[in-house]
């Protein structure tokens, strides 16, 4: 499973894409199955928006505890806000929250491997 | 200190005017990202993992008490009322919106602040000793030449397009509190047996993926002479730095390949041709001096009976004297350095609280005057030994009093993956840990000095390669895993750590410094610092005590 996630132009706030608009819960993001075009059809739709947000890129999710998070510890981080002070996205709590916290398994995040090949 | 003129007000507005309107053309869609990017850059501005982050300079971390509430204020008002103090001495804040960026621009201008030079290729925030002013150590007050040394840099155009990023600190002390030797160029004041005064230039410092310690090229450059020679050096190292390769383009690799006696040569020939119509007028000096003239201090007895009965009455403050209380040039005072190391919190964070505490102690007990350090912690150089157990009170109330400078729990640690986009693993959270498993203070104080130094990548803006425990964190397939290195050094006995084996899971990092710690308990001879034993024994002992434990 995949999903679509920027940052917002305006504020730097992480987005996830659904139905054409970018949402700011991981858990409201649209979900593509592994080869689903649609998830190479709304990255270049996002790569499109160069007022909205900025590179947007796809990330490799893994199912926990019945749910879908992200496989690299780095982009979980980015669906809930840092470790070591609780103010962002985490407080707002419940299932889809718990199913990131709980979530095992890492991979490299592309986010972060474009990052560097850019530099 | 340092009042800003009118030209230096007049920079700032333009400056500010300038970037408003690249964040309109950004916003409408007039510049892209890859051409907003470097404009935003050239204003501290980055985005990172949930936000934008805002870099300010501190210049030679040095702030009145009015910056500081200005900073709480900006953090209050624009961030989540937080700011993260940094190894260069200045302060970010991570939850910035790019809507707001301009105004708060303008905001930092009010109080002759701002976020220029903080990235990009150019001359960094200046650097320099903490306890300039203070200390009874040094030869001269730094400060003075790392105001002349920003006002040079600033907007240089010359060296507005360095191959790579540049930093410079300056210390006058023999004891070096600046990391001088990790920087592109270090500068260390001296006074000659005649008087006169210069500076040991040592160049070729840095971090980052290959760790250089710089070596000296000039023992004694006449501090007259010193803008047409750092002129010399940047012009050398505009000329053949590595422009095609980002991993060699720092004056480190230049300095390396180069040898340091063929880079001296070079810039010695540079020099001669500069000539010393570059250097700084002497009345030029004296007016920058005078922004420094020594503080009115009180003509006090050395012992100040309110301390001493303190101590013998309250041992919490008595361990707080011991640890976070320093000599003071002038009898009657001292120097109170302020822990932003509280057991459990984030290495070098203060809330907008702990700021405007910290900016009302200067004003009623400090002189108005405040500093940052590269280790991350804030000072109050001038306080009067009577006032330090009421000092003393209002920090430990702010939370502000931890009694552990320069011991194990006084941890540097970069934001790592909890908010930077390049970071392979998690830093904070490693020196929490690692706080919680030393908090017993007595026991931290039977450990003694011992810096521990984390990154969250190998850019190493935590410095661990020069920790006496440095901790790297790495990405193995994905998950957070932690290379450990020993032995290295920041100070005037600069040294790069030598790894300790391989890698360790997060979990089991803060385990590992324990036994490091235990084994220096059982090594260690009359006297000896942990970095002391380590070098006596070599890497053995520790290597043996911490992968029999893994096993
Ligand atoms: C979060 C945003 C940050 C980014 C994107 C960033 C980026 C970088 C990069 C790319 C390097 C390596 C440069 C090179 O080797 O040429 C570096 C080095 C460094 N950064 Fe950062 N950094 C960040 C935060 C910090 C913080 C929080 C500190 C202080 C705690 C800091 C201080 C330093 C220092 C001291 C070095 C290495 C020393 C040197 O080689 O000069 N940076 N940074
Ligand atoms: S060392 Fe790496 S992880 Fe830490 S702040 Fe620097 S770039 Fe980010």
């Amino acid at each position: 499973m995949r999903a679509l996630t920027a940052n917002r132009l305006i504020d730097g706030e992480v987005v996830f894409w659904k139905a054409g608009e970018w949402v700011e819960r991981f858990a409201d993001a649209d979900l593509f199955e592994a080869g689903d075009p649609r998830a190479e059809a709304a990255e270049a739709h996002g790569k499109n928006q160069p007022t909205v947000v900025v590179e947007p890129y796809l990330i490799d999710l893994i199912e926990s505890e019945g749910l879908w998070a992200p496989v690299s510890y780095r982009e979980r981080i980015r669906a809930l806000g840092p470790s070591n002070l609780p103010h962002g996205k985490q407080t707002e709590g419940g299932a889809a929250i718990a199913a990131l916290l709980h979530a095992h398994g890492g991979a490299r995040s592309k986010g972060r491997v474009d990052l560097i090949k850019r530099k | 200190m340092y009042q800003y003129d009118a030209i230096d007000r007049d920079m700032l507005a333009d400056r500010s005017a300038e970037f408003r309107g690249q964040v309109a053309r950004r916003l409408a869609g007039e510049l892209n990202e890859d051409q907003f990017k470097p404009l935003r850059l050239r204003n501290g501005l980055y985005l990172q993992l949930h936000a934008y982050m805002l870099r300010i300079a501190v210049p030679y971390g040095s702030l009145n008490p009015a910056q500081l509430r200005k900073l709480a204020w900006i953090a209050r008002t624009y961030d989540k009322g937080y700011g993260h103090f940094t190894t260069r001495t200045n302060l970010q804040l991570h939850w910035i919106k790019l809507r707001d960026a301009p105004d708060i621009m303008d905001h930092l201008a009010s109080v002759d602040m701002h976020a220029i030079q903080t990235s990009g290729n150019c001359v960094r925030n200046v650097s320099a000793d903490p306890y300039a002013g203070a200390t009874s150590e040094e030869v001269d007050d730094p400060r003075v030449w790392a105001e002349a040394i920003r006002q040079w840099s600033t907007v240089h155009p010359e060296f507005s397009y360095l191959p790579r990023k540049f930093k410079i600190a300056v210390t006058a002390a023999p004891k070096d509190r600046t990391a001088a030797k990790t920087h592109d160029i270090g500068l260390n004041l001296k006074r000659a047996r005649d008087g006169a005064l210069g500076f040991e230039v040592m160049v070729g410092g840095g971090l980052g993926r290959s760790p250089y310690i710089a070596p000296t090229i000039r023992q004694f450059l006449p501090a007259s002479r010193l803008f047409s020679y750092l002129e010399a050096i940047l012009r050398v190292y505009n000329r053949h730095g590595r422009r095609d390769n980002i991993h060699k383009a720092r004056i480190k690799v230049l300095v390396a390949t180069l040898g340091r006696d063929e880079f001296a040569h070079q810039v010695e020939a540079e020099w001669e041709k500069i000539g010393a119509a570059v250097d700084l007028p002497d009345d030029e000096l004296a007016r920058i001096r005078g922004a420094f003239t020594p503080n009115s201090f009180e003509t006090l007895p050395p012992r100040s009976e309110a301390l001493e009965a303190a101590r013998a009455a309250t041992p919490a403050f008595a361990r707080f004297a011991r640890n976070n209380l320093k000599p003071h040039k002038v009898p009657g005072y001292g120097i109170v350095e302020i822990s932003l190391k509280a057991i459990g919190e984030t290495p070098g964070d203060a809330t907008s609280e702990q700021m405007e505490v910290v900016a009302d102690l200067a004003e009623r007990f400090g002189q108005n005057d405040i500093r940052v350090t590269h280790e991350q912690n804030l000072v109050l150089p001038h306080v009067k030994l009577d006032d330090v157990p009421t000092v003393w009170a209002a920090l430990a109330e702010a939370g502000l009093a931890t009694p552990n400078m320069n011991l194990v729990s006084d941890i540097i640690a970069c934001p790592g993956l909890d908010y930077c986009a390049l970071a392979n693993a998690r830093a904070i959270s490693i020196a929490q840990n690692i706080a919680k498993t030393f908090a017993d203070p007595d026991r931290a104080e039977k450990v003694g000095e011992l810096k521990v130094k984390i990154s969250g990548c190998i850019n190493a803006c935590g410095h661990h390669h020069v920790g006496h425990i440095g901790i790297l964190g790495v990405d193995k397939k994905g998950e957070e895993f932690y290379q450990l290195t020993l032995g290295g050094s920041a100070a005037e006995d600069a040294a790069v750590g030598q790894a300790l084996g391989p890698a360790l899971p997060h979990d089991k990092v803060a385990e590992a410094v324990d036994t490091l710690v235990d084994v220096y308990l059982r090594e260690r001879q009359d006297g000896e610092r942990f970095l002391d034993t380590f070098r006596r024994t070599g890497v053995t002992p520790f290597k043996e005590a911490v992968y029999a434990d893994a096993h």
